[in-house]
């Protein structure tokens, strides 16, 4: 007895891909950043994640039982957005507002656009942009690492400064404004780097950030245009900024490790669903996340600028991509 | 020369070779089954109308179906035997199309053997003008064996408004499984180099190249030896090419081996080439020299699902059904039939369909073999990751043809070149989120042809 025969358009064969594999290459990509965030933050890291990534799937599995669509949980989506979003928030953050954000990245800005590959911006960024809106203080207090001894410089500003501490980029900000010397946010570097510091849950560590872009680069989940341009651009308009005022302009190292750089430009720019297609948009597009992000640190009122500068671009992202269209391989046909 | 062994295209896949089922199997000639199915289409071009009525008996070799049109070929009987019916038959690719039904004559009913053993060093195309190999060229019937069947003819003859002064064999066989081109090159070597001096001497081309992908090392050492012995090292050069897939597209071919590229939309006379499978040369040479019409071809049978994989010298007409039974049956777990590679074959449903002058294999699936084909993993939306940007060998945008397509914006799938598409499937075979852009290109122009139809 034969089996059913089936017929369908050519190839009959397909790589060993799913769109699952390329999410969960993304969550392991992330696993050097979480560990690095349980080191600083401890139990404020695990809060945070699990509540962030258990409301961004709960809010999907409720979207697509109103929507009578099939359950899309499994494609890990979801669990990538809930990771990311809970990455970009301080460790002090309450966990309603966690559970706020999720529930804003998920429905307002994945599932109403039309659920995965029709949202036009990436959904972690639009909840933090929401939540820096709507909770502005808790979104910028910034807690000491469990790791970080007195040495570290505390802002004199900051009042309960036990329990708050400056970030390298607010000291930038301060030396721009000449109320602090460049030279002490420079101090900060190799902090920044290894990620003993005050920041974001998942950004601060960019060594951790870095061995998981690579993770990425090499199983070729990214491509490594955009983190490329994204780091290259920033780099130059810091290097330039820095060369003509070095007192005032913190060094271009600590504006790459420093603040959401690198989860930028590894996790965040790449979302390939709000980033252009073509190779040429992802460079032009990559350049405008750096330079924006640059424009915001330096000329801007904020101290950091990924998140806008990210939505930003990816509001362009469709237009980049009509811009730079692919021209095929024989040439434009003659008409 | 440059650099020979890793020249190839930019894009492309590389998918699993599969190629060891069947490798080291000799070419076996097979009986003709009681009854062939001759289509009268089995080219590109005008097809053929039949010249032959019901009842009448016919003999190997005698042509059953012409069309007076440039561009096209007649289609001769490759047994003896009494024409059943005229009717409409299954047709791989295009569905159904009016065929010639031969009974075979029982008495009759010997394999037919290659003629592979009547060529060798010495022999020698100059006995033959370019206008007598145009001649048997199209009395034979040949066309381009390895898919697209366009009448060789065409090619091959010099054509004052597009002079060509390069040849190139195209020897890849770039699709996972498929080994008759490989096994020709290896068993038939005399006769492959026979076909290429004599198609180089009708085209008038000085320039000529062999392309072989480097994972027929055997392949590309026997022609080099051979084409040694006929003294003819430096006009013929075998080249080997990266393997990867689409290295046998006749454009990514000539990008390959010669670093030019065809404009798109252009054909390669145009740029002074013209690209021959080497299961054509082997045909050539046969018709030329023999006067023997193109009714034979080698096959792959291939696949983890059937007894006995094999290269198989077939009558053209014989149905899926007859050559899966000579190779001892489809195993329990077939899923799906294809003529054709596994890459750009068709899946049919109905095992009567007959082999065609194209079909260079037949694949036989399994589910586990087909990848879990597309259709059993998850489906997801597109998250635009750009891979089939990537594997794209004509440097399209598949994704957005395709979703153009979709919402049958014919306008916008044009902005993106989708005329420009050669179908190889490279898109669909890396997209993670299982979706099958080369059907939905496919489809886009078909409606596209239908669309210019009607307003025609």
């Amino acid at each position: 007895m034969l089996n059913k025969i089936t017929v369908s358009p050519a190839p009959h064969i397909s790589a060993n891909l799913t769109t699952r594999r390329v999410m969960l290459d993304v969550i392991i990509g992330l696993l050097p950043s979480m560990a690095a965030a349980l080191i600083f933050f401890r139990f404020r890291a695990a809060l945070i994640l699990l509540t962030c990534v258990g409301a961004c799937l709960l809010s999907e599995w409720i979207c697509d039982r109103i929507r009578k669509k099939p359950q899309t949980l499994d494609d890990l989506s979801a669990v990538v957005t809930g990771l990311i979003l809970g990455m970009s928030l301080p460790p002090a953050i309450p966990v309603f507002v966690a559970v706020i954000g999720s529930v804003f990245a998920i429905v307002i800005v994945k599932m109403l656009f039309g659920g995965l590959g029709s949202n036009v911006f990436n959904p972690a960024m639009a909840a933090r942009a929401f939540l820096t809106a709507t909770f502005g203080v808790a979104m910028t207090t910034w807690t000491v690492p469990a790791t970080t001894d007195s040495a570290m410089p505390i802002l004199s500003a900051a009042s309960p400064a036990a329990i708050t501490q400056a970030t390298p980029l607010a000291w930038s900000k301060m030396a721009q404004k000449k109320e602090a010397k460049a030279q002490e946010a420079n101090s900060m570097t190799v902090n920044a780097f290894w990620g003993n510091r005050g920041g974001c849950l998942g950004e601060t560590s960019a060594a951790a950030l870095i061995i998981g872009g690579v993770y990425l680069l090499i199983r070729k989940t990214i491509s490594w245009h955009i983190p490329a341009s994204v780091l290259l651009s920033a780099g130059a308009v810091s290097l330039a900024a820095w060369l003509l005022r070095p007192e005032q302009y913190a060094s271009p190292l600590l504006h790459l490790f420093g603040g959401g750089m690198m989860i930028g430009a590894f996790f965040i720019a790449t979302d390939p669903v709000t980033a252009p297609l073509t190779v040429k948009g992802r460079w032009l597009f990559g350049i405008g996340v750096g330079g924006l992000i640059m424009l915001i640190r330096l000329v801007g009122e904020y101290p950091e600028g990924v998140m806008y500068a990210v939505l930003i671009m990816n509001a362009l992202s469709p237009l980049i991509d009509r811009f730079c269209k692919r021209i095929p391989a024989g040439g434009l046909p003659n008409v | 020369m440059k650099l020979l062994s890793k020249m190839t295209f930019k894009g492309g896949v590389h998918p699993l070779e599969n190629k060891q089922f069947t490798e080291s199997r000799a070419i076996e000639a097979v009986a003709p089954p009681k009854q062939i199915v001759l289509p009268l289409c089995q080219h590109i071009g005008v097809p053929c109308k039949p010249v032959v009525n019901k009842k009448d008996s016919v003999t190997a070799g005698q042509v059953i179906g012409r069309a007076d049109a440039f561009i096209s070929a007649p289609i001769h009987s490759p047994v003896n035997g009494i024409v059943k019916d005229i009717a409409l038959a299954p047709h791989p690719v295009i569905g159904r199309t009016l065929g010639v039904y031969i009974d075979t004559d029982p008495q009759s009913n010997a394999p037919r053997q290659p003629a592979a053993n009547r060529f060798d060093a010495a022999f020698d195309p100059q006995a033959y003008t370019p206008e007598q190999i145009c001649t048997a060229v199209q009395e034979g019937g040949l066309v381009g064996m390895g898919g697209a069947g366009f009448p060789t003819r065409v090619k091959i003859e010099a054509n004052p408004a597009m002079p060509k002064d390069t040849l190139i064999i195209n020897g890849c066989e770039c699709e996972p499984f498929i080994t008759c081109d490989y096994r020709l090159m290896l068993e038939w070597t005399w006769q492959v180099i026979a076909g290429i001096r004599l198609a180089a001497r009708a085209a008038k081309c000085t320039k000529i190249f062999i392309g072989i992908e480097d994972n027929k090392p055997q392949a590309i050492q026997a022609l080099r030896q051979g084409l040694s012995q006929c003294r003819l090292s430096e006009e013929i050069r075998v080249v080997s090419l990266k393997t990867k897939y689409p290295q046998g597209g006749e454009r990514q071919l000539i990008r390959s081996v010669l670093g030019r590229q065809v404009p798109t939309g252009g054909i390669p006379p145009q740029i002074g080439l013209c690209v021959l499978n080497t299961a054509t040369c082997a045909a050539l040479a046969e018709a030329v020299v023999f006067g023997q019409p193109l009714t034979h071809r080698v096959v792959t049978v291939s696949g983890c699902a059937i007894a006995r994989p094999g290269n198989y010298y077939v009558p053209i007409g014989m149905s899926v059904r007859d050559l899966i039974e000579h190779c001892g049956g489809l195993t329990e777990s077939a899923a799906r039939v294809v003529l054709g590679g596994p890459m750009m074959g068709f899946s049919i449903a109905d095992l009567s369909t007959p082999l065609t002058k194209t079909s260079g294999a037949l694949t036989l699936l399994t589910i586990e073999t087909s990848c879990c084909a597309k259709y059993n993993k998850q489906r997801t939306a597109c998250i635009r990751c750009g891979r089939c940007l990537e594997a794209c060998p004509e440097g399209l945008n598949p994704t957005k043809i395709a979703h153009a397509v979709k919402h049958f914006r014919m306008d916008r799938a044009d902005e993106y070149f989708m005329s420009a598409c050669i179908e190889c499937g490279s898109c669909s075979y890396v997209c993670p989120a299982q979706i099958d852009l080369a059907g939905y290109i496919k489809t886009g122009k078909l409606l596209k042809a239908r669309e210019k139809r009607r307003l025609a």
